[in-house]
């Protein structure tokens, strides 16, 4: 049994339960936050932010993130030739950390999202299981991308010594931050209950 | 303690999971004990040991732990005899110097003020409920952790120090600061307080609002 087949409805905030009527606002006795039987315009808005992390994401690896000026030379650094550096210093742990959590996982998260908001439209009745773990895993790892904008702040603090050596942000850090930060709140705004709709009111689940 | 009984409002033993809303009739549940959804797996509630003393203590020690890791240096560097120094913050104020005030909000966000209201939030809530204290704001300051919970991001900025580290020590001497120590704490107290504090306990404690309460009577 679900709760949305009695048209109960748990609190977004504080999972406090609620009967709701329809047509009628509810907010929650509890936290005070408006109570919905799901997010409000899950799909849409979850699309709306997820296309704008997909066209934040050329900027993102393409322009620099910082520009390093050391005697005189100015040299600019992007997210993959940050993973070529450490390569070519025979640093392969950390290549892979950066590799990982800067091209991987942003790009991994617009592909999985995609999936989720398609078979959620397609009202897909297959892998209920595996696709709700696939937002979980979506939901958990999506914050480690935000490691190259720290490092950029990181070094552009500490390197200022005038005419040895200056590090100083570019616009590739503002986009890339913005993958970031919109597919976060695109995972927030995409509802995994959706998942579990609209296959009959019951198919085997209690 | 038969736990919990959150959902006063429709059935007090019912509860469903969040992520695929399926209705589950709540156990009594022991210190210790996390209830997963039989369908999807996902974790309904995690019943901590130790009440509300421990997040408290964790709470208190994050909270001293985090003065310490802004008020000292965190990292300093060395080139050819000319230093550096940074602390915490000064990697937000480098970004507003550099004429990125963007990025310098959400680096401020991630790794100071967000942390900082979580603790401040979480320590206000916790000594309100179990001093019993009739605080202002109790419902609206926790449900303010939970929005706010997500963007702290002291572990993932604790590798960007390691990545920057490792980048930097090749043209320069690095020397750790008292902060950076201070820092690496606060990430374990940080997420072993966050694990030893189940928001929906608080929730029940806390309860319905005065006049909720009484429609429902």
């Amino acid at each position: 049994m679900r709760a949305i087949d009695r048209s109960l409805a748990s609190c977004h905030t504080c999972g406090l339960l609620l009967q709701l009527t329809p047509g009628k606002h509810t907010s929650c006795p509890r936290c005070g936050d408006a109570v919905h039987l799901r997010k409000t315009n899950s799909i849409r808005n979850t699309w709306a932010l997820l296309l704008a992390a997909i066209a934040m994401y050329l900027p993102a690896n393409v322009l620099p993130i910082m520009t390093v000026t050391s005697l005189g030379n100015t040299q600019s650094d992007t997210i993959m030739s940050g993973v070529i550096y450490f390569l070519k210093h025979g640093d392969w742990p950390l290549a892979l950390v950066i590799f990982t959590a800067s091209v991987l996982v942003p790009l991994l998260k617009m592909l999985a999202l995609t999936y989720l908001l398609l078979s959620v439209q397609r009202k897909s009745p297959l892998r209920k299981n595996q696709r709700t773990r696939l937002y979980r895993i979506t939901e958990l790892v999506g914050r480690w991308s935000m490691v190259d904008v720290f490092v950029v702040a990181l070094m552009a603090a500490l390197v200022q010594v005038g005419e040895l050596a200056t590090i100083q942000p570019a616009m590739g850090a503002v986009a890339f931050a913005s993958v970031v930060i919109l597919t976060m709140l695109a995972a927030m705004a995409f509802d995994p209950r959706l998942i579990w709709d609209n296959h009959g009111v019951h198919d085997g689940n209690t | 303690m038969n736990l919990p009984a959150g959902s006063i409002g429709a059935d007090a033993a019912l509860v469903a999971c969040h992520e695929c809303d399926t209705l589950h009739r709540l156990p009594a549940l022991r210190p210790g004990r996390t209830l997963r959804c039989g369908t999807c797996n996902a974790v309904l509630l995690d019943y901590p040991k130790g009440g509300l003393d421990r997040p408290i203590a964790l709470y208190l020690a994050a909270a001293i732990l985090f003065v310490f890791a802004n008020v000292f240096p965190f990292l300093t560097l060395d080139i050819e005899g000319r230093e550096e120094m940074t602390t915490l913050l000064g990697a937000s104020i480098a970004l507003y110097n550099d004429g990125m005030g963007e990025l310098a909000v959400v680096v401020l966000i991630t790794s100071v003020l967000g942390p900082a209201l979580v603790i401040a939030s979480c320590l206000y809530v916790l000594l309100g409920v179990r001093l019993r204290l009739q605080l202002p704001g109790l419902r609206t300051t926790l449900s303010w952790v939970s929005h706010l919970e997500p963007w702290g991001m002291l572990d993932v900025f604790m590798l960007g120090v390691l990545v920057s580290f490792v980048k930097l020590a090749g043209m320069a001497t690095m020397h750790i600061g008292l902060s950076l120590y201070a820092f690496v704490a606060l990430i374990f107290v940080y997420a072993a307080a966050s694990a030893a504090l189940e928001p929906q306990l608080l929730w029940y404690k806390i309860g319905l609002r005065r006049e909720a309460a009484h429609a429902s009577h």
